[in-house]
């Protein structure tokens, strides 16, 4: 009874420990970017939301979100057909040099970003694309893909093998079965691998800033731009904008698949 | 890799067909050959009276309930029943009613807005009966659907597949491992091992006269003896079992005595009686000595070791131990049953040294 008692304690305070610990930079945040202040400090000095109406009259970082917007929405968009198809053709069909293509898809995961970035930059130069803001959601796209197909491999894999066979067995010619059996059934793993790739191109950092320059600065990277210069309370609230984007991400998936779901399928 | 070698067999529209087997003896590759999911390298798979190897699977008029039901995620249990009906392009004013009608069939009226997942194991095999069946198919086939039911609700489940099988008179491929089930289940049985049929016949004949060792172990309680033997006329042999001998019958032909031969003697068939009673009117009685009891609730099933018959193991059943005497490990019993229960075949293991 006490030993339970003890254990239970035990885990209590861990799992409190790490609700601590993960919470606090973005609680620090949210408190900073109301400050009526000057500086970015906490507890904040006094409340006011200037900051963010000041964020607002900032055109810089308006744009920066803009092409952020943009260039996430290139990611995504290019990664649910490339990744749903690798993911199912991976998972289900004996395909020749299947494992060499399984290691070749997921060796983004192993390459340091800075290797990537200059990689890509050095590519991008040479056929004269770079400075523009598409090929940067193509680049996040390759560097993130091994997440999209993760996430659709997992309910992939969570199918019934026979799925496609009993919709065969219905009467659907091949086609007609992937689309209306195949398809359908595995788009779980699609939503929840797109707004991972949304969120994952939203933050991202370091290839972005080999990609991009002055005109085409992306967030994250006009973030640490102005942290080189001067550190004020509306780069706090920029950080909140980014908290707030992340709730939105996990409540439009917990409404599409269902947080269990997600949770489940990794 | 050969997982069905040598199979042929015909079946009679209407009728329930049971291919009976242990896993891996290419029951399950037969059915999907059929389905056409796997092609055969030889041979041809009639479906009535029309050669179907180059048909698409989706082409054939074939219903099936697969092993892990594979029932579609993502619709509800009336969309389910409805996507053959929609692939097949049935009237779309008369699909409503369709799925309702099988709904019904399967007891599951008024549950058709569920979703897959808000079914029970038992509903959701129920759902995929339904979608095997909404569109008349010529032929139904069986993958062993049952198998991951709970015994109770199997049970249920095969008497509640007898029934709506008997009501559509659907003619059904059937696939399982499980002998109860196909002796439940079914018109006509095949027993296949090694990708090859070791006897088709209907339920009754099959368990009472197994044609060889195999079918006789694998279906029912069997002790095995294996011996020589001493004398054949006609049906009846004389077999000689460590030291002593055992009078049966066999239905195989070219033995000749000195011959190895393997005995079988299924256990509701063999008596037990106590130390001191008359054995006369058993055609072989034995003393035996207990090695294990097992209580089964509506039997009692015993080991017996025989010192006659080499210390060779057989089992007895003793039906109602609410009234019998019981015995104990290491007690002295003896046994006793008719010749004509005594199955003797040719030793399968010998013959091919």
């Amino acid at each position: 009874m006490t030993g339970s008692r003890s254990k239970t304690a035990v885990l209590w305070s861990v799992v409190w420990f790490n609700l601590i610990t993960l919470s606090l930079p973005t609680i620090i945040i949210l408190g900073a970017s109301f400050t009526s202040g000057n500086i970015v400090q906490f507890p904040p000095d006094g409340f006011s939301l200037k900051w963010y109406g000041k964020l607002w009259l900032l055109e810089d970082f308006k744009a920066a979100f803009l092409r952020t917007v943009y260039v996430s929405v290139i990611c995504t968009l290019i990664s649910i057909p490339s990744g749903t198809l690798a993911a199912i053709a991976l998972a289900r069909y004996r395909i020749r040099f299947r494992t060499a293509l399984q290691v070749y898809l997921l060796l983004p995961f192993t390459i340091p970003l800075v290797v990537s970035g200059l990689g890509m930059m050095i590519i991008f130069g040479e056929i004269r694309i770079l400075g523009q803001l598409w090929p940067v959601g193509v680049a996040l796209c390759v560097i993130n893909l091994p997440f999209m197909i993760w996430a659709v491999s997992a309910t992939v894999n969570a199918l019934d093998p026979d799925l496609e066979n009993a919709a065969a067995n219905c009467g659907a010619p091949p086609l007609q079965a992937f689309l209306t059996v195949t398809l359908p059934a595995v788009m779980p793993g699609v939503i929840t691998g797109a707004l991972l790739m949304f969120i994952l191109a939203f933050n991202e950092f370091l290839v972005s800033l080999f990609l991009t320059d002055a005109r085409i600065v992306t967030l994250p990277v006009s973030i640490y731009n102005s942290i080189r210069s001067v550190i004020t309370p509306d780069l706090a609230a920029v950080s909140v904008v980014y908290i707030v984007i992340a709730f939105v991400a996990v409540w439009l998936l917990d409404r599409l698949v269902g947080l269990e779901l997600f949770l489940r399928s990794k | 890799m050969q997982a069905v070698k040598d199979v042929s067999f015909t079946l009679p529209k209407g009728a329930v067909l049971t291919i009976l087997g242990p896993s891996g003896c290419g029951k399950t590759t037969l059915l999907r050959m059929i389905a056409g999911f796997d092609a055969p390298t030889s041979g041809e798979i009639f479906i009535q009276g029309q050669a179907v190897s180059s048909v698409p699977p989706h082409r054939r008029s074939i219903g099936m309930v697969f092993q892990k039901l594979a029932l579609f995620p993502h619709m509800t249990a009336a969309e389910n029943i409805a996507y053959p009906l929609k692939m097949r392009r049935f009237d779309p004013a008369s699909i409503p009613d369709l799925v309702d009608r099988y709904l019904n069939i399967v007891q599951l009226a008024g549950m058709g807005d569920r979703r897959i997942h808000e079914l029970s194991g038992g509903q959701q095999q129920r759902v995929a009966i339904a979608r095997a069946l909404s569109f008349s198919p010529d032929l139904l086939l069986l993958d062993e659907p049952l198998s991951a039911l709970d015994k109770k609700l199997r049970e249920e489940m095969q008497l509640e597949f007898r029934r709506i099988q008997q009501e559509l008179a659907v003619t059904t491929i059937n696939v399982t491992h499980d002998q109860r089930e196909a002796l439940v289940m079914s018109d006509e049985i095949i027993v296949m091992s090694d990708g090859v049929i070791q006897q088709a016949d209907d339920p009754v004949r099959l368990y009472r006269q197994p044609s060889n060792r195999f079918v006789a172990s694998f279906i029912g309680l069997t002790s095995l003896l294996r011996g020589t033997l001493v004398r054949i006329q006609g049906p009846d042999v004389t077999v000689r079992v460590g030291a002593g001998e055992l009078h049966g019958r066999t239905a195989a032909d070219g033995l000749s005595a000195g011959r190895p031969v393997e005995s079988a003697i299924r256990a509701e068939q063999v008596r037990i009686l106590g130390p001191d009673d008359p054995t006369g009117h058993f055609d072989n009685a034995l003393q035996a000595v207990v090695v294990q009891q097992i209580f089964e609730g509506d039997r009692m099933v015993y080991q017996v070791r025989c010192p006659e018959l080499g210390d060779a193991l057989i089992f007895a059943f003793d039906h109602d131990p609410a009234d019998r005497k019981r015995y104990r490990k290491n007690d002295t019993i003896q046994i006793g049953w008719n010749s004509r229960d005594l199955l003797v075949y040719e030793d399968s293991e010998s013959r091919h040294l």
